[in-house]
């Protein structure tokens, strides 16, 4: 009875998390009274948890997670030169003449501001405040117009840099030495955050893709559900051709920077977050949108999600501690042993159980929490970290998607019209979930997409 | 009872959230100093082919001062993750009685035991004046450990404030708006 602890601690922490406290501070309290019982009963040794501080310290000295404020703040400043709306105008005029054009727009924006600021919550409300009046006007399918703004504003969890993939880097990069110190393999090999940034690149570019050909087949099945712009229409967004050039060249030079210094091993993820966050520092002073009032408010910004992210680490580090102590790590090498279906059958559980999961709590707890409790199993099944990491990666981008959670559907559903219905959202929604899986299944069987890249940069 | 309540908790909720408000907006521009420290480490780096253990683990503190630090600042703006699933369709009052149990059995508790738990560990590095274990890095780890013990208890502090928030909720002195929505 007692080796089923963990599972109790884990059932415990979810309903708790129900009553709606912050969920850090939930996951923290919850572990400390599981430490306190298993203490009081001589369940666990009370030492153990002396190795907090040593944990704690671990996270404050992580070079890796210091990317994590820096691409937060490369986002919020890009933000605050209004990349966004500018990308949206002149991708708007440019593919507008096209049956299906404004739904290609978006994705091909969606997919920009994802390389850029990927701040899921801005692209939506952007896309949502501009693109969405634009293809009402035009009588776009309400499905089609609030799908293609979600799933393309959700890129930004897949499509590098992101933080996501900065997250799960660092905890699979653990994972991985875990797996291979259990298995006694000597020297072990390491994955960085570089390596899940540049295997996610070529399966997020897949998934753009899927996005646009689902886009264009509705346009040509149903011409009425995506028309072109008239002429007149075109004419608003007409943008010179220089300042087309212009609003495109600067942001995408920011984005080839970082993304190539690390693709091409010049620079860690972390170097390349610093330097991205100065050139957006940058762009906002030519485009005189820097004050004193405006660093701050990013300087705000960027210190409320990072508090936010980072507490929710404290809180799990707590957790897996006590996870430890009562030897939950045994516990979940037998069940995924006694699972039918061998790898397969665990890789399958554990993705069905995080798209679950990911219905209710954030991509951040399951990182933190799941994660840490499962990759090492999989990995030491002989899974390849990269390949893993990315599959996780696509999984979570679709829980912003689901109904009735999804966070894309709230912040789309905060500034579309009261014409458009919330279940025009979820109908709208259901055919890139449908991608989405079809993403996952793709990667399941060629798991060359993600790991041919890494392997040819690294050459090994 | 209630209006010496009344009046003890407004004074140290004001106090409190004061306190916090002018942390948070210092602390903030932790995050710029962080920027221009690691472009600076970069252009050192590949301009001047020259590396600065220093400037590099200045970048750290400032990291660990931001999200430690800022910690209180981020409860008082509420942007802590909270699974919303029902906690939208709490009424008002159990939304407050949520946050002053939560404060009682989940934030406090924890952030006493960080306190303890980290205690002879930031001394032992005070007692040493622990630096860095790098050449040419900086001498200050005993305070970059001493954040520990700050973030529990900037946390308590501004945790009570809001607790005490919700119990003026649920004792009906504010009026019990939904400022949690």
């Amino acid at each position: 009875m007692l080796e089923l602890l963990p599972l109790l601690l884990f059932a415990v922490v979810c309903v708790f998390l129900l009553l709606g406290y912050p969920v850090a501070l939930t996951l923290a309290g919850v572990s400390l009274l599981f430490a306190g019982l298993g203490v009081a009963f001589d369940w666990i040794h009370p030492g153990l948890l002396n190795a907090l501080p040593n944990r704690l310290y671990g996270i404050i000295d992580n070079y890796t997670l210091i990317a994590v404020p820096l691409f937060v703040f490369m986002g919020v400043t890009l933000e605050r030169t209004k990349i966004s709306e500018d990308l949206l105008s002149s991708m708007g005029a440019l593919f507008g003449g096209m049956r299906g054009g404004l739904g290609l727009a978006v994705v091909v924006v969606g997919t920009l501001l994802a390389a850029s600021t990927g701040i899921v919550g801005a692209t939506v409300v952007t896309m949502g405040l501009l693109s969405l009046p634009a293809m009402m006007r035009l009588n776009y399918d309400k499905g089609l117009a609030t799908g293609v703004i979600c799933a393309s504003g959700t890129l930004g969890q897949l499509i590098p840099p992101s933080i996501v993939l900065v997250l799960l880097g660092d905890v699979l990069g653990s994972a991985y030495t875990q797996a291979q110190a259990t298995a006694g393999i000597w020297p072990p090999k390491a994955v960085s955050v570089g390596d899940l940034f540049i295997g996610a690149l070529l399966p997020g570019l897949v998934l753009v893709f899927l996005y646009m050909v689902w886009v264009m087949l509705v346009a040509w099945r149903k011409p009425q559900a995506a028309p072109a712009m008239a002429k007149e229409e075109r004419a608003r967004y007409k943008a010179n051709p220089w300042k087309l050039l212009r609003i495109l060249l600067l942001p995408l030079v920011l984005i080839l920077a970082v993304l190539g210094s690390i693709l091409f091993g010049i620079a860690t993820p972390t170097e390349a977050a610093g330097v991205g966050a100065l050139g957006a520092l940058l762009l906002a002073a030519f485009g005189k949108k820097l004050s004193l009032k405006v660093l701050q408010e990013i300087g705000e910004s960027t210190l409320k999600t990072s508090s936010m992210v980072f507490l929710i680490l404290i809180g799990a580090s707590l957790f897996s501690l006590v996870f430890r102590a009562y030897d939950g790590d045994a516990l979940m090498h037998a069940i995924f042993d006694q699972l039918p279906g061998g790898v397969f059958g665990a890789m399958l559980l554990v993705m069905v159980m995080m798209f679950l999961l990911g219905f209710i709590i954030d991509f951040i707890e399951i990182i933190f929490v799941v994660v840490p409790i499962v990759a090492p199993v999989l990995l030491a099944m002989g899974l390849d970290p990269i390949w893993l990491g990315v599959m996780i990666a696509i999984n979570l981008q679709t829980s912003f998607l689901t109904p009735p959670f999804g966070f894309a559907l709230f912040y789309l559903r905060g500034v579309a019209p009261p014409t458009i219905k919330t279940s025009d959202m979820y109908r709208g929604v259901v055919p890139f979930i449908a991608i989405q899986m079809l993403m996952i299944a793709l990667l399941a069987c060629f798991p060359e997409m993600a790991t041919a890249l890494p392997q040819w940069v690294y050459g090994t | 009872m209630k209006p010496l309540f009344s009046r003890v908790s407004g004074g140290l909720i004001r106090g409190i959230d004061t306190f916090t408000d002018w942390t948070g907006k210092l602390v903030a521009w932790a995050a710029l100093a962080m920027v221009l420290g690691m472009s600076a480490v970069v252009i050192l780096r590949y301009v001047f082919a020259e590396s600065s253990i220093a400037l590099q683990e200045l970048a750290t503190y400032f990291h660990a001062l931001l999200f430690l630090a800022g910690a209180a600042f981020t409860l008082k703006a509420n942007e802590h993750v909270r699974v919303d699933i029902l906690h939208q369709r709490f009424s008002a009052k159990t939304r407050a009685s949520i946050e002053a149990f939560g404060f009682l059995f989940f934030l406090l508790p924890v952030c006493v035991f960080l306190i303890v738990v980290a205690w002879d560990y930031v001394a032992m590095s005070w007692k040493v004046r622990e630096a860095s274990r790098e050449a040419g890095g900086l001498p200050g780890v005993y305070l970059l450990k001493s954040l520990l013990l700050v973030m529990p208890v900037l946390l308590i502090a501004q945790g009570l404030s809001e607790a005490l928030k919700a119990t003026r909720k649920l004792l009906g002195i504010d009026a019990s708006e939904a400022s949690h929505a």
